[in-house]
């Protein structure tokens, strides 16, 4: 029936005849004065009864779901009870052992310092520079090896027990043997990052690979999929979001190489600054340089959780 | 049974024209870890162009590992597979397949979708895409073009994953369990569309179900799978039927004979869960 049809001779209830049984179906209803309109389809009543109160979130509530206002203040909550504590600590050494721990304005003074007057900049972009040369070097022979193991059983079995290995071995027992090879380069230092990433890099990405739903697999094969397009049109598409993530938490451990990587024949870089400061005590600068990585390192992992939600804006949420 | 394989068991197999049967199981067996597990037991079977044939049983029957041979995802330990008298030697576009699993791929959008597998056999942008429109529309999903399957709910995707299948004009539609993961009433609907489709594309199809109900209402023949090893237990035409399909479901439970079927499989399944040892 349609809309425009007169509604005052409308039954209720519509008789269907299905085969030998006859089953009444309700179709279709006209409010009228027996029939008070009901909340159905897009029409939705006033509520009548008192609100219902559930009990208020509280710190301990589980699991549960705070609103963003709530987060972000408990976010700064923890930030200013971090800074405070380091800012009692001062406070509270005797006086010949607190310039061990200076406050946290005077980091932020000895930071502003270096910017300004001791060309902090450019050691700022050298270390930069480091890790991001090598991690991209990891990263272009990681991410397709690790595909390719995660596509090809051979390949695998060929590199697999080596590569594991690898990862057992420190990145830093490599510096002599670097050293000795490249001396006091940029290859050296960048050397160091490359080994610290590739290995873990590599079964990570084996990793991602290997949890593509195999039925993405047979789909595309079923329908005629080349090996090719099967690696590269289904696998390596699938698998990118969860790439993407490894590879911002393979960033990190690059960033906490840095120091090491810099500690011999260094003059420029943030960790070279760090390391001369220390032979002369000066506290804040170390300091000023634990949190120039800090911050970098933040700023690193936004970048990747930006990119990653922008590129792959068909996968659901990122983890960790 | 065997009789409608073998007419003549003297004659040699191999001259018999096969290019009219869509798909004939030849005497395969499938094993795994060697010789240590049989999955699928000396089977034989032929079958009917434009029939729904439904392979039921127990879980751990074979049901699903035959219709993977068929597919070409995994190869028989013996004997052999034949599709239009080609011999499967691995998947391809001409036996579709849907999965149990939401195949469709999700950085694909609805129309990216269904045309993909036209895409990467060279049809053209335009030609693919006036295609995948007419599939949607089949699956009545024409207003998700644009939407990604991350939005789609259960059902939705499945549907997406059957009309890229159908997109490709498939020989053989091969179902694998397609309405396993989803609620009881979606699944009911998947179940109406499904007949609906295969009336209107004339499509070889096999599905492969747990569900005694689905496989009445969607089978032309039932084929009772056996566990440990997998063998056919039984062989059943759907005759209440009448060699007809109904677009709902419930006309089709008030049909004589419905009632006798239902129960009869039921049975037979309680014999299977009861009457071994596992």
């Amino acid at each position: 029936m349609s809309a425009d049809e007169p509604t005052k001779d409308i039954p209720c209830e519509v008789v269907e005849n299905l085969g030998a049984a006859a089953i009444t179906v309700r179709k279709e209803c006209t409010p009228t004065e027996q029939n008070p309109p009901m909340a159905v389809g897009n029409h939705i009543s006033t509520p009548t009864a008192p609100r219902f109160h559930p009990p208020p979130t509280t710190f301990w509530s589980l699991r549960a779901r705070l609103p963003q206002r709530r987060i972000s203040i408990l976010g700064i909550v923890g930030a200013l009870m971090f800074f405070g504590l380091w800012e009692t600590g001062h406070y509270f050494l005797p006086a010949e052992k607190a310039r061990f721990l200076p406050t946290v304005e005077d980091v932020f003074k000895t930071l502003f310092y270096l910017f300004l007057d001791k060309g902090y900049t450019r050691d700022v972009l050298v270390s930069c520079y480091r890790i991001f040369v090598s991690f991209f070097a990891a990263c272009i022979i990681a991410v397709p090896l690790g595909i390719g193991m995660g596509c090809f059983a051979s390949l695998r079995a060929l590199v697999n027990p080596t590569a594991s290995g690898w990862r057992y071995l420190p990145a830093t027992s490599f510096i002599p043997l670097l050293l000795v090879w490249f001396g006091p380069t940029d290859l050296a230092k960048m050397g160091v990052l490359w080994i610290g990433v590739l290995f873990f890099l590599l079964a990570l990405v084996l990793d991602n690979t290997e949890a593509v739903l195999p039925e993405l697999v047979e789909a595309a094969l079923t329908m005629g999929a080349s090996r090719k397009e099967v690696v590269l049109g289904v696998v390596t598409r699938a698998a990118a979001p969860a790439i993407m993530d490894s590879m911002r938490n393979m960033i990190a451990v690059g960033w906490t190489y840095l120091v090491i990587a810099e500690i011999v024949g260094a003059n420029e870089g943030i960790g070279a600054v760090m390391m001369r400061a220390g032979r002369f005590l000066h506290v804040d600068i170390i300091m000023a340089g634990i949190l120039t990585i800090g911050i970098l390192g933040v700023l690193t992992d936004v970048a990747f959780r930006l990119a990653r939600t922008y590129l792959f804006r068909w996968a659901v949420a990122q983890r960790g | 049974m065997k009789d409608t394989i073998h007419p003549n068991p003297g004659e040699n197999v191999v001259e018999e024209d096969l290019s009219a049967i869509p798909v004939r199981v030849d005497q395969v067996t499938k094993q795994y870890f060697g010789d240590k597990f049989t999955a699928v037991d000396n089977v034989s079977l032929d079958l009917k162009e434009n029939q729904i044939t439904a392979f039921i049983g127990p879980s751990g029957c074979g049901k699903t590992v035959t219709l993977r041979l068929i597919a070409g995802l995994e190869y028989p330990s013996f004997g052999r597979i034949t599709c239009f008298g080609e011999t499967v030697r691995g998947p391809g576009p001409e036996r579709g397949m849907i999965f149990q699993a939401y195949t469709s791929f999700p950085w694909l959008t609805g129309l990216e979708n269904v045309a993909y597998g036209l895409k990467i056999n060279g049809v053209g942008k335009e030609e693919r895409e006036e295609k995948a429109r007419k599939m949607l529309k089949l699956v009545h999903l024409e207003k998700f073009e644009k939407t990604l399957p991350k939005e789609m709910s259960g059902g939705m995707k499945q549907r997406v994953a059957i009309a890229r299948t159908l997109a490709q004009n498939p020989k053989l539609l091969l179902m694998d369990e397609p309405f396993g993961a989803l609620d009881a009433q979606v699944r009911w609907e998947m179940q109406e569309m499904m007949i609906e489709i295969i009336e209107r594309e004339r499509k070889t199809v096999v599905t492969v179900t747990h569900d005694i109900g689905e496989a009445i209402y969607l089978a032309d023949r039932i084929i009772f799978f056996t566990r440990q090893p997998g063998k056919i237990k039984a062989d059943i035409p759907v005759e209440f039927k009448g060699g007809r399909r109904y677009p709902r479901k419930e006309e089709m439970m008030l049909l004589p004979g419905y009632v006798e079927l239902e129960t009869r499989l039921f049975a037979m399944m309680r014999e299977e869960i009861h009457g071994r040892v596992s």
